[in-house]
């Protein structure tokens, strides 16, 4: 249809107050510092974290490693434990929807564990593997199973009933209808875990570290608080938000990749 | 999860098969649940007795007999309900600040564009950082008392509850606004009868994260550093190598976040009578 | 004409409206062109038209939640210039506060207006009975099935007594069954208490079972108006009549197969 393409203006505060409140609340900080309203031993300036940023990318000291180093060890540990818990969790829970076996055996013992605090976890791991990698992926994996679980489970069972009576018409075997039916029903709801695992493995993660760990951002954030220096603490903050945004923005893509064929 | 929703029952009935009596019987929920437990802890018992970890895993029985313990006598000045009080009075006093600013502003962020357009990016660049990389800022802040782990636990809160006051309200069908209009009413009006009230189901779901979330930071700011409290008592089980105390500890903390979301489950089914039930599967 | 004042029976005037949507933030849709207007007090008018025919838009026009782009509409010869409690409209989808029971969303317009509650009890109670809840006064809405949510939407319309009545595809989501029992009911309830009725509908029969006069709007983007047929049948009619089959006839003659 030939309809006149027009633009529809945003009215200008609305475009210019976010980028103001940014810039307003980035000067605040870096005023509230260097005027010494907050003394610099508590809280490091904008300016200075990206000084340090600088520096971290070559210079190991003080805490052991340079920044690249610490990045690298937290996405493996989160790229492992996220991986693991997506390939146990979400078989896991789609079968625990569809057969009634799994279902009874598994659910007490997932409702019993699913309200520990994954952190929790922390001393057995540290008794059990050490402080290396084994633990903390272990952490990660625990905190990110349970939203695996619960996504794929509520998928499977939400699964309209007339399609698996209208396949039961057409002779569908138990297992069939499970494969060819619940689990790309599911799908919607399964991707919708992606998300939430990966923001619980990636604060459990640097909980996992702040505590029990000699690499990884979580550390450089432990150690910049025992040495006292707020800048590194602020750039373990920055970058662990950062590396998280990026995670969750990969995900979101993939997860957009995905559901392209299946558009609810 | 759990409770019985429409769809799950229509699920359940299809998914099943008449006939075969055996294949009934052990198809039986409660006697799943049954041997699904026992089987759970008498793997962990046989584990720990045979083990496997060395001494850093404890039998059932023994975990049992040392929360026991814990209630005779005074472990690092309180007995056990002193330790379980201190946690609990810290998350509820930073949860409740929490959500005392963090709903009305979700709300206030979601009804006014140009409030929005201040706080949202802000916000934002808050939001992917974990509540839990605040533990080390807050004691270079705030020291090791009870102020830098209500702050973190405040942090955590912050932003579910903020964001789901906020989703409450965006997701309102707009039509429902046209309603007021249509009866006469406000602006104010459409705010009172329909924003409030309308997002009352998405602010209780976010307070439950919230809840979840709370705990979370709690047991890392009292791993951290703290003189009681549960987390305390699992810090000093690592230090000790004491694993009846760090699973006692787990389980103490487990059950006070089940305890607490329960309380928040039912305020919800107080306060939202008109709930359908087929929300909570 | 271009004076309703001068008309006394006059109740709402509609003059060459016309309302183009953007859509997807840049593409311009006409949905109504030129439409013109004339109600008399206590008719039953109803607009009759397939999905999609920009009708609902000269409803929610009409009730003063859109702006048109030119024309204008007059009640009782002063233009409408937003919503007011002076038109009542009914939602296709029922649109009831789940928050409150019935007896609370029905009283909600006289809550608004700041009507005291012993007051909007008693008249919330007497439009419950006339569309017949009495007993669901303290059920909620998700308790309720479709008929009976949109008895509630009717009585919450009706309740904060309005001079103009709007139905918007009222019945669209109900099964034929209730349906047509809601034409029954409505039919009666309007005998009952009559009022000046503006009903939106796709369905040719619930349009000759109600009207006074129809609206045939065209088929297609943008909405415009192809004929209008005055219904002079006794109420309550019946399906069957054969005059009644002779205008389905001449309606269905008229209207594209979409319908």
């Amino acid at each position: 249809m030939a309809y006149e393409e027009i633009v529809v203006k945003k009215p200008l505060p609305l475009i210019a107050l976010p980028c103001l409140s940014v810039a307003a609340f980035l000067l605040f900080w870096e005023w509230i510092v260097v005027s010494g309203t907050v003394p610099s031993v508590l809280l490091a300036p904008p300016s200075q974290v990206f000084t340090v940023f600088m520096d971290k990318l070559g210079n190991p000291n003080p805490d052991g490693a340079i920044l690249a180093v610490h990045a690298w060890t937290s996405l493996q540990e989160a790229f492992i434990g996220y991986s693991l818990s997506l390939l146990v969790g979400i078989p896991l829970g789609l079968a625990m929807g569809w057969f009634r076996i799994v279902e009874g055996l598994i659910r007490p013992i997932f409702e019993l564990i699913r309200p520990i605090p994954p952190i929790a976890w922390i001393p057995l791991t540290v008794f059990w593997f050490g402080i290396g990698l084994t633990g903390k992926v272990f952490i990660i994996w625990i905190a990110g199973i349970v939203p695996c679980v619960i996504n794929s489970y509520v998928g499977v069972r939400m699964t309209q009933p007339t399609l698996i009576q209208m396949a039961r018409t057409y002779g569908a075997t138990d297992w069939q209808i499970f494969h060819q039916l619940c689990i790309p029903s599911a799908l919607p709801m399964v991707f919708g875990a992606l998300q939430i695992a990966l923001a619980y493995c990636w604060t459990n993660l640097v909980g996992a570290e702040l505590l029990a760990s000699d690499t990884g951002l979580g550390y450089l954030i432990t150690m910049g608080g025992r040495l006292g220096r707020p800048d590194i603490v602020v750039l373990g903050m920055v970058c662990v938000g950062i590396s998280g945004a990026i995670l969750g923005f990969i995900i979101d893509c993939v997860e957009r990749r995905l559901l392209a064929g299946i558009r609810r | 999860m759990g409770g019985s929703s429409i769809a799950n029952e229509t699920v359940g009935v299809s998914s099943g098969r008449e006939g075969i009596t055996f294949y009934q019987i052990i198809t039986n929920t409660y006697l799943l649940y049954t041997v699904s437990l026992i089987s759970f802890f008498l793997v962990w018992d046989r584990v720990a007795a045979w083990q496997v970890f060395g001494d850093s895993l404890a039998r059932p029985h023994i975990v049992a007999l040392k929360l026991y313990d814990l209630t005779q006598i005074k472990f690092a000045g309180t007995n056990l309900g002193g330790h379980i009080w201190a946690s609990t009075q810290r998350v509820l006093i930073g949860f409740s600040l929490a959500s005392f600013f963090a709903v009305p502003l979700g709300l206030f962020m979601a009804l006014n564009r140009y409030a929005n357009a201040i706080v949202k990016p802000i916000f934002d660049l808050f939001k992917p950082m974990p509540p839990i990389a605040w533990v080390s800022i807050s004691i270079l802040w705030f020291g090791v008392g009870e102020f830098s782990k209500i702050f973190i636990i405040s942090i955590g809160t912050f932003v579910p509850c903020l964001l789901n006051s906020y989703n409450g309200i965006r997701l309102i069908e707009p039509e429902l606004y046209d309603v007021i209009k249509v009866l006469g009413g406000s602006r104010k009006d459409e705010v009172v009868q329909v924003s409030f009230p309308a997002s009352f189901p998405a602010i209780f779901a976010g307070l439950q994260i919230s809840l979840s979330v709370a705990w979370t930071c709690l047991l890392a700011a009292e791993l951290m550093n703290a003189r009681d409290g549960m987390g305390f008592l699992i810090k000093r089980g690592m230090d000790t190598h004491q694993p009846s105390l760090v699973l006692g500890g787990m389980i103490l903390i487990a059950l006070m976040a089940w305890l607490s979301s329960l309380l928040i489950s039912l305020m919800e089914r107080k306060l939202c009578p008109w709930k359908r039930s087929i929300d909570n599967l | 004409m271009n004076t309703p004042s001068s008309e006394p029976q006059l109740k709402i005037y509609c003059e060459d409206i016309n309302k183009t949507f953007i859509q997807k933030g840049h593409m311009e849709v006409p949905v109504i062109r030129n439409i013109s207007l004339e109600v008399e007090e206590n008719e039953f008018l109803v607009v009759l038209g397939p999905g999609q025919c920009g009708k609902s838009t000269l409803l929610r026009i009409i009730a003063g939640l859109e702006t048109p782009d030119t024309g204008y509409v007059a009640l009782d010869g002063f233009p409408v210039t937003g919503p007011g409690p002076d038109r009542g409209l009914v939602f296709q989808g029922y649109m009831l506060f789940a928050w409150n029971t019935v007896m609370g969303n029905v009283e909600m317009g006289l809550k608004l207006r700041g009507v005291p509650k012993q007051e909007r009890r008693a008249v919330a109670h007497h439009y419950i009975r006339l569309v017949g809840l009495e007993g669901f006064e303290n059920h909620y809405p998700h308790q309720l099935s479709g008929g009976m949510k949109q008895r509630v939407g009717i009585a919450r319309a009706y309740a904060n007594s309005p001079k103009v009545m709007l139905l918007d595809e009222p019945f669209g989501q109900l099964d034929a069954q209730t349906r047509m029992f809601m034409q029954h009911e409505t039919s009666r309830i309007w005998e009952h208490e009559k009022r000046t009725v503006i009903f939106v509908t796709n369905n040719i029969d619930e349009a000759l079972f109600l009207a006074d006069r129809i609206v045939l709007m065209e088929g297609k983007l943008p909405g415009r108006i192809k004929k209008e047929y005055i219904v002079n049948l006794p109420r309550p009619r019946d399906h069957e009549n054969p005059d009644l089959l002779e205008l389905r006839a001449l309606i269905t003659s008229e209207t594209e197969l979409v319908l």
